[in-house]
């Protein structure tokens, strides 16, 4: 046979076998991708930020190994703290690997916490630039948890993750987010059960869902393994809320047990003015207790220090 | 009767001492010398436990992102040598039998071309798969290792801070999917399908170049390339809605008509993520292989069946 009609059939063949596979090759493809086993192609923008070995690496079937080099880059922002750098190997790391939530957490973590409290302490530049770039921190943090979270809906580690962030008193409060946080990562069912108690924790401190959170609260209470001294402590205070005349030396006992442990679990809980927990009767308890217990005067829980009840706002004012 | 029999045995003993020859040519290159890199690169991915941020009880995160870490970094070098391995000793196996002139003794025998062909195929991915089992076994015993300690630290910590048997073998169940699992399996055996339609690839090259250069580069285009066929397909589907130019849809077509869709065989890296592959998605995976592998082998085969050498 002649080489040139050899080579057109060789092609016209390829092209039939081609055809053929089209019919399921397409919806193979789909199906891959809709029980995500198959992640979206690598964007343009992606590729041509990784570098071009690494786009080729990374279109070569091994976009989490790219992904794992990029996460010790990463790991060398952090050290050198370069945060915008930082910011961006982990834009880059969760396109490759969107659906680890090692890289969200992770990478969240950096910008809310290594960032922010790196910019906190920057003596090197002025008090108001600080505080900006602190926030903008922050706020990049939570951006990047919430993006996790809406591409993994039902992975509770980020969700728990910015729940956390939302509800920490050295941070950018939101209380009903952290709650909506903790509650979609809990729903899940697969989350660890301290999730559920950050639920409840973040519920009772939003003015006017203190039932929702004492209905809560006592669901958790049920389970021994719950029984934590500050979930004790607030359902004590939602107790007291939702009903002052209760009588709180009876409630006090009902709840931890014995006046030592409910006098030393309610002082601790006293002085923690700065995490914005409800109050409501925990004075007029420890007071009794106090006398039961006769708890010299001196060492009554009323002369500590407590935390300072400061914003964030006034850590860079006057430094 | 007997000599019908006889035929088809005689056929397949045949191809079996192509490929077992094919085998043990490639052996003796040393090619096995690297498993001591796969194995450095293993424990290797042990230290690499980079600090990050954990929830006041979580017990086991720490090392449940360790064995992610060891599967990544197991599964990608698998899947470069296996690639690697695939093309290169395809490429090399015709050119070195003209060179030895053994091609010339098989052919000059009552060999069909064939069985000629479909012994060296064998032979290349019966080394693959023998690559790939030993790397395999060196995966599997790291990555045993390793969960037993991450369940035996998760054990201890979640009794010592009062969890529940139910949330401790939850917690349980999400760290053995991170482990030595079926789906990891299936993610090894699909490296070794894409590395076995990439060998198919390099020996439809050799039959009509004469050098392994050209071979080995134009079947690693090939496998980038393939890597965007399902884009190329996607344009072709899809594009027209775009208003873009009919020309460029046809060079998307031609594209994904060519060229296999190797984007399919990137589940390893759902699989690494710690998702579970159904058996019956293994098997849609296996097959479209096949069908690759039968397509490419019969290509190469009507292109080989009347060259002279």
């Amino acid at each position: 046979m002649k080489a040139y009609r050899k080579h057109v059939i060789l092609a016209l063949g390829l092209l039939a076998a081609g055809g053929l596979r089209m019919s399921w090759e397409a919806p193979l493809t789909r199906e891959f991708r809709s029980d995500g086993l198959l992640a979206k192609p690598v964007e343009t923008a992606t590729r041509e930020k990784i570098g071009q070995t690494s786009a080729a690496v990374a279109l070569g079937g091994l976009r989490t190994l790219v992904a794992t080099f990029l996460n010790l880059k990463a790991f060398s922002h952090f050290e050198a703290r370069e945060w915008s750098e930082l910011a961006e190997t982990y834009d880059l790391i969760v396109d490759l690997a969107p659906n680890t939530p090692y890289y969200w957490t992770t990478g969240g973590w950096h910008l809310a916490y290594n960032s922010a409290s790196d910019y906190l302490t920057r003596t090197d530049l002025p008090a108001l630039r600080r505080r900006e770039a602190w926030r903008d921190s922050i706020r990049r943090g939570r951006a990047f948890f919430e993006r996790g979270t809406r591409l993994n809906p039902d992975e509770p580690s980020i969700q728990a993750e910015l729940g956390a962030l939302l509800s920490n008193s050295n941070k950018l409060l939101d209380f009903p987010a952290a709650a909506a946080a903790y509650k979609a990562a809990a729903d899940t069912g697969k989350a660890f059960p301290y999730v559920r108690r950050g639920e409840c924790l973040a519920l009772a401190r939003i003015p006017g869902r203190e039932l929702e959170a004492l209905d809560l609260a006592r669901r958790l209470y049920a389970d021994p393994h719950n029984r934590l001294p500050t979930l004790c402590c607030v359902r004590f205070a939602l107790e007291s809320h939702a009903d002052p005349s209760k009588d709180p030396l009876k409630l006090a006992i009902s709840i931890f047990g014995d006046p030592r442990s409910a006098h030393d679990q309610l002082g601790e809980y006293w002085v923690r003015v700065q995490e914005r927990y409800p109050l409501d009767g925990v004075a007029s308890a420890l007071k009794i207790l106090e006398s039961i217990l006769l708890v010299p005067a001196d060492e009554s829980v009323f002369k500590r220090a407590l935390q300072p009840k400061e914003t964030p706002d006034d850590w860079f004012r006057g430094r | 009767m007997t000599a019908r029999k006889t035929i088809p045995f005689s056929r397949v003993r045949r191809v079996a001492v192509i490929a077992g020859h094919a085998f043990t040519q490639l052996v003796r290159m040393k090619v096995f010398y690297f498993l001591g890199f796969f194995a450095v690169i293993g424990i290797a991915s042990n230290f690499f436990n980079l600090p990050q941020q954990s929830g006041p009880e979580a017990l086991g995160d720490n090392g449940m992102d360790l064995l992610r870490l060891i599967k990544s970094w197991s599964l990608g070098p698998m899947t470069l040598f296996s690639v690697v391995m695939g093309i290169v000793s395809t490429a090399l196996l015709l050119p070195k039998d003209v060179e030895d002139r053994t091609l010339y003794t098989i052919l000059a025998k009552p060999v069909p071309r064939l069985d000629y062909l479909a012994g060296k195929l064998l032979g290349v991915l019966l080394l693959l798969f023998v690559s790939l089992a030993l790397m395999d076994l060196l995966m599997v015993i790291m990555l045993q290792m390793r969960l037993s300690i991450v369940l035996e630290v998760q054990a201890s910590l979640g009794q010592s801070r009062g969890w529940d048997a139910a949330a401790i073998e939850s917690l349980k169940q999400d760290t053995l999917a991170q482990g030595p699992t079926w789906a990891l399996q299936g993610a090894v055996a699909a490296v070794f399908i894409r590395s076995a339609i990439m060998a198919a690839i390099a020996l439809l090259i050799s039959t009509f170049s004469s050098s392994t250069l050209f071979t080995t580069v134009v079947s690693f285009l090939i496998y980038f390339i393939g890597h965007f066929q399902a884009d190329a397909r996607d344009f072709y589907f899809e594009g027209g809605e775009a208003g873009t130019s009919a020309a460029s849809r046809y060079v998307a077509m031609s594209v994904s008509l060519v060229f296999p869709d190797f984007q399919l065989f990137n589940v390893i890296d759902a699989v690494i993520q710690g998702k579970t592959m159904e058996l019956i998605q293994f098997v849609k995976l296996t097959l479209a292989g096949i069908y690759y592998v039968a397509v490419y082998t019969i290509a190469s085969w009507f292109v080989f069946s009347d060259k002279e050498f």
